[in-house]
């Protein structure tokens, strides 16, 4: 989007090295070019810098004409210091050494030392930089401040206001990141304190990064207190498998139990920050204690502990010739979705497969792809960071894209993106809106019909009677403020984020592809996005009850509502739930509880018990994500690797293998030995995963492109556009 | 504020938006409308703001009145409150009598007496500085210097300095307050909003 952008760059001096940087960069950041470091506290490179804890200080000098080096007085903050011509500075001088020592020393002075029983104890940046730079004792010999220890600022973090050392990274991350502001500093110099209003809750979607930011212990996480210590902990990279995002993460376990997780950087995908799902979510999942440990198979009211063999008999049994059907969740893998799909064409005979809970299930020929030609993704969550507008719209982007929202609130931060919100009722994004159009519940689609009039003129003959002012009396946005969103759109490239939420709403899918198709006639991009975790995967993979591996035509079978339809009338004999409980996600309970009632035979592909054990006639344990090696595929469709971390419990396998050995049994599945050939027989089928191959996907995952040449057709979306707008 | 807390207790929540009790008066709405055509942004009318509630609110910024400022200009509670707890002329401690003795204990009122005058109003009103009478006419303070040390020891009430003064001039000053009904506090707090306000946007 952007062109090379000429930089100016001055030539710097540190420590005697010549050096030549951008002009304005901190001295801070500078000095990292040359290997070296300045300690910090209060510095963060992702937000404004500050000066508030003095950690960083540099002397400072200038070239005089006559070669001499003229120093300031004093030593300078270099983490508000921007690099200018001539510019020399020094990290390494006695003075330094003595300044650091005497910040060190203040910092200490209230600091109550209790590391010992500290949670930031062992990866503390307050020790560590004591260590290195800090003075040996200390000549404070008076009492030390006493202030409230382990107050639970929320559900999640816990505030000890003793080792505070104010420097505010916590208070700019709600300012500058999550842009909540529920943090800040109340009274000032020595009683300064970092607290909620009022120290009421911290309600924040972000509040776990808080604590990751957090140079000293005063922020610590509540379900991790007193846990661990750092220094036994394991570490390895893994990722989100709660929220669409794919948000990359680490988990730290000990003694083969999760214990936390903790961001890790991708600048692709979500820099270094988790949202509260992914922070605190994957606690319950891992240490859930009623995980099933080993397959069991009903026997009267019982049910009886059994080896796979017979358990995989007795799954055969119960689907040969029976009418069958497969539900799975959204948390698996690709591997597992593209086993499980390939068993149930196959042996299990059934196109009666399906992955969606929502309440509106699309048949693929009404699916955008199909009535418009355009892939429902168009760019990724980074290039948000880029867009000069955008359109977020029918969606509470902050709940259900959380990365995506943190990009889209720092195109606004950084860059001044003008934010257009359209949606039926508050959401966060509208505190940084350019403007709001809040519509009628249900009205998605004639607001969407009302952009289209303003924006897309090759629409005009659909959206004729859309005008601003027809639009404003079905949906209640006034015409004006429609107006202005139109114009802050017209003419940027703007990015249109939305999600299949939306098509729960009355006209939501028309809504959708309307916004879609203005979107692109005005020159725009769209992304439409799923709203779970490996949805976007599950799909891809041909989990689907109308189309196959890669998007494949397939004789269509029932959807999710119509399998559990079926099955409350009896009409399905064997229902195969993997990783998901339909009284949990279906969103009509009665229907769900109605149809396990009368399904003959229910098998259970589970990592715990649900509600749904009551009815299984066979539970097979299930490793979670995080317990076996796959691939994922985030709403942006990043694909991205996440090899085992924890062990699974018990005798459980992963899903993939699971499908493969009762494929194998019943004569028509090729043996896989590892995730790494389930992906090469993706690669086979899947013509946008053509040639991947699993231990080639880089670290940071990669981005699937669309095919280029799409044509886009009106049609579909005019007619049904026509039939909304003709109706009134 | 202990582990205890942790364990058990239910966090309180900040109050949602329709569960304010919005006190400004018409007059004060009217105020903050004119101040907000003065900033570029809502942030920046968050001092006027204050003095406009600390006014509304009988010269004391409550927990209420910070969040009713905080609605009102689209802030944050914590921003607004973490301004308001910065600033020393913002009373957020607690209710304030109906008139606050400033004495100024800085050099100058110090060299001339301050603390035997400070010494003087504790022991006659019975309070500590920092505290309000029982009966909710006097607070008294200890600021620092006031920039009057040719009226040594010097006192503030309202907008109105007082100095020097002896024993017999407080004597007097407490006696005359005692019958005033208006508030200094809030004549204090309106005489700076009105400051901030153009001529033709005070109220007649």
């Amino acid at each position: 989007m952007a062109a090379a952008v000429q930089t100016e760059t001055v030539a710097i001096t540190i420590n005697d090295i010549e050096l030549h940087v951008p002009k304005g960069e901190l001295i801070v950041e500078s000095v990292k070019r040359l290997g070296l470091e300045i300690p910090i506290f209060c510095y963060h490179p992702r937000m404004k810098p500050v000066g508030m804890c003095r950690m960083c200080l540099v002397e400072v000098g200038f070239k005089q004409p006559d070669g001499s080096v003229r120093k300031m007085p004093k030593p300078q903050a270099g983490c508000t210091l921007p690099a200018s011509e001539g510019m020399v500075v020094y990290t390494d001088t006695e003075m330094v050494h003595r300044d650091r020592k005497g910040v060190l020393e203040f910092l200490l002075i209230n600091h109550p030392l209790d590391c010992p029983i500290c949670d930031r104890g062992g990866e503390c940046p307050l020790q560590n930089n004591t260590l290195a730079y800090g003075p040996s004792t200390s000549r404070f010999l008076e009492v030390k401040r006493h202030l409230p220890k382990a107050y639970p600022l929320s559900e999640y973090v816990t505030l000890d206001l003793e080792r505070c050392i104010q420097c505010g990274r916590c208070v700019r991350f709600t300012e500058e990141i999550s842009g909540d502001s529920q943090l800040a500093f109340r009274f000032r110099g020595a009683s300064m304190q970092p607290s909620t209003f009022q120290l009421t809750d911290f309600e924040s979607r972000f509040s776990g990064n808080v604590i990751e930011i957090c140079p000293v212990g005063a922020l610590t996480s509540s379900k991790y207190r007193f846990r661990a210590r750092p220094w036994d902990l394991e570490t390895r990279p893994g990722l989100c498998t709660l929220t669409p995002c794919g948000t990359n993460v680490f988990y730290d376990y000990r003694s083969g139990r999760l214990v936390r997780i903790n961001g890790r950087t991708n600048e692709d995908v979500n820099e270094e920050w988790t949202s509260d799902t992914t922070k605190f979510g994957h606690d319950a999942l891992y240490n859930n204690p009623n995980r099933i440990q080993v397959p069991h198979v009903r026997e009267g009211e019982a049910f009886r502990a059994v080896e796979w063999s017979e358990a995989y008999a007795a799954v055969l049994g119960a689907c040969e010739g029976k009418r069958t059907a497969v539900l799975a969740g959204t948390m698996l893998s690709n591997e597992d979705y593209y086993a499980w799909q390939a068993l149930a064409r196959t042996a299990l005979a059934t196109n009666h497969l399906d992955l969606r809970w929502q309440k509106t299930l699309l048949p693929a020929s009404q699916m955008l792809k199909a009535r418009t030609g355009l892939p429902g993704v168009q760019y990724g969550i980074a290039d948000l960071e880029n867009a000069l507008a955008i359109l977020v719209f029918g969606t509470n982007l902050a709940a259900d894209q959380p990365m995506s929202y943190l990009r889209t609130r720092k195109a606004w931060f950084r860059n001044g993106a003008r934010v257009v919100v359209a949606h039926h009722e508050a959401s966060e994004a509208e505190s940084f809106a350019h403007v709001v159009l809040r519509y009628r519940p249900g009205t998605a689609a004639e607001l969407a019909a009302g952009l289209a009039n303003l924006l897309a003129p090759e629409l005009a003959d659909a959206t004729r009677i859309a005008t601003p002012e027809w639009t404003e009396a079905q949906t209640g946005v006034p015409a004006d403020r429609l107006r202005e969103a139109a114009e802050a759109l017209r003419g940027t490239e703007f990015a249109a984020i939305t999600t299949h939420g939306l098509f729960d709403e009355a006209n939501g899918v028309t809504a959708y592809q309307t916004l879609a198709l203005l979107t692109s006639h005005a020159g725009g991009k769209f992304n439409g996005l799923v709203n779970h975790a490996n949805e976007q995967g599950g799909r891809e993979m041909g989990f689907a009850p109308d189309l196959g591996p890669g998007g494949e035509a397939v004789t269509a079978g029932m959807n999710t509502a119509e399998i559990l339809q079926a099955a409350a009338k009896g009409e399905i004999d064997t229902l195969i739930l993997v990783g998901c409980d339909p009284i949990r996600d279906f969103p009509d309970t009665a229907l769900a509880t109605q149809a396990l009632e009368n399904v003959a035979n229910l098998v259970l592909v589970d990592s715990a018990q649900t509600e749904a054990c009551a009815y299984a006639s066979a539970i097979l344990p299930m490793a979670l994500p995080a317990e076996r090696d796959g691939t994922y595929t985030s709403s942006e469709r990043r694909v991205q690797r996440m090899e085992r971390i924890l062990k699974a419990p018990g005798e459980s396998k992963a899903p993939w293998q699971i499908a493969m050995e009762l494929g194998l049994r019943a004569g028509s599945s090729a043996p896989y030995f590892h995730a790494r050939d389930v992906m090469d027989a993706i690669a086979e089928q899947v013509p946008a995963y053509a040639g991947a191959r699993y231990q080639d996907i880089p670290e940071t995952g990669v981005r699937l492109a669309n095919p280029e040449g799409l044509t886009r057709s009106n049609d579909a979306v005019v007619q049904a556009l026509q039939s909304l707008l003709g109706g009134r | 504020m202990s582990e205890l807390i942790q364990l058990g207790a239910q966090r309180p929540k900040a109050p949602a938006p329709d569960q304010l009790e919005l006190r400004f008066s018409d007059k004060a709405i009217a105020e903050l409308d004119a101040l907000r055509t003065h900033y570029p942004t809502e942030k920046a009318c968050i001092l006027p703001g204050l003095w406009i509630a600390q006014r509304e609110y009988d010269g004391y910024l409550s927990p209420a009145a910070i969040a009713e400022v905080a609605h009102r200009l689209h802030r944050s509670y914590a921003e607004v409150e973490g301004v308001a707890t910065f600033y020393s002329m913002y009373t957020t401690a607690h209710q304030p009598g109906r008139h606050m003795i400033e004495v100024c204990t800085c050099l100058s009122c110090h060299m001339c007496g301050a603390y035997r005058i400070a010494d003087y109003l504790e022991a006659k009103l019975g309070v500590k500085l920092g505290e309000t009478t029982p009966d909710g006419v006097f607070t008294i303070h200890e600021v620092e210097c006031l920039d009057a040390c040719d009226r040594a020891p010097v006192l503030q009430v309202g907008d109105q300095y007082v100095g020097p003064v002896t024993e017999a001039d407080i004597d007097a000053l407490l006696d005359r307050l005692r019958n005033e009904d208006s508030s200094a506090v809030v004549q204090l707090a309106d005489s700076i909003v009105q400051v901030h306000l153009r001529d033709t946007e005070r109220a007649k």
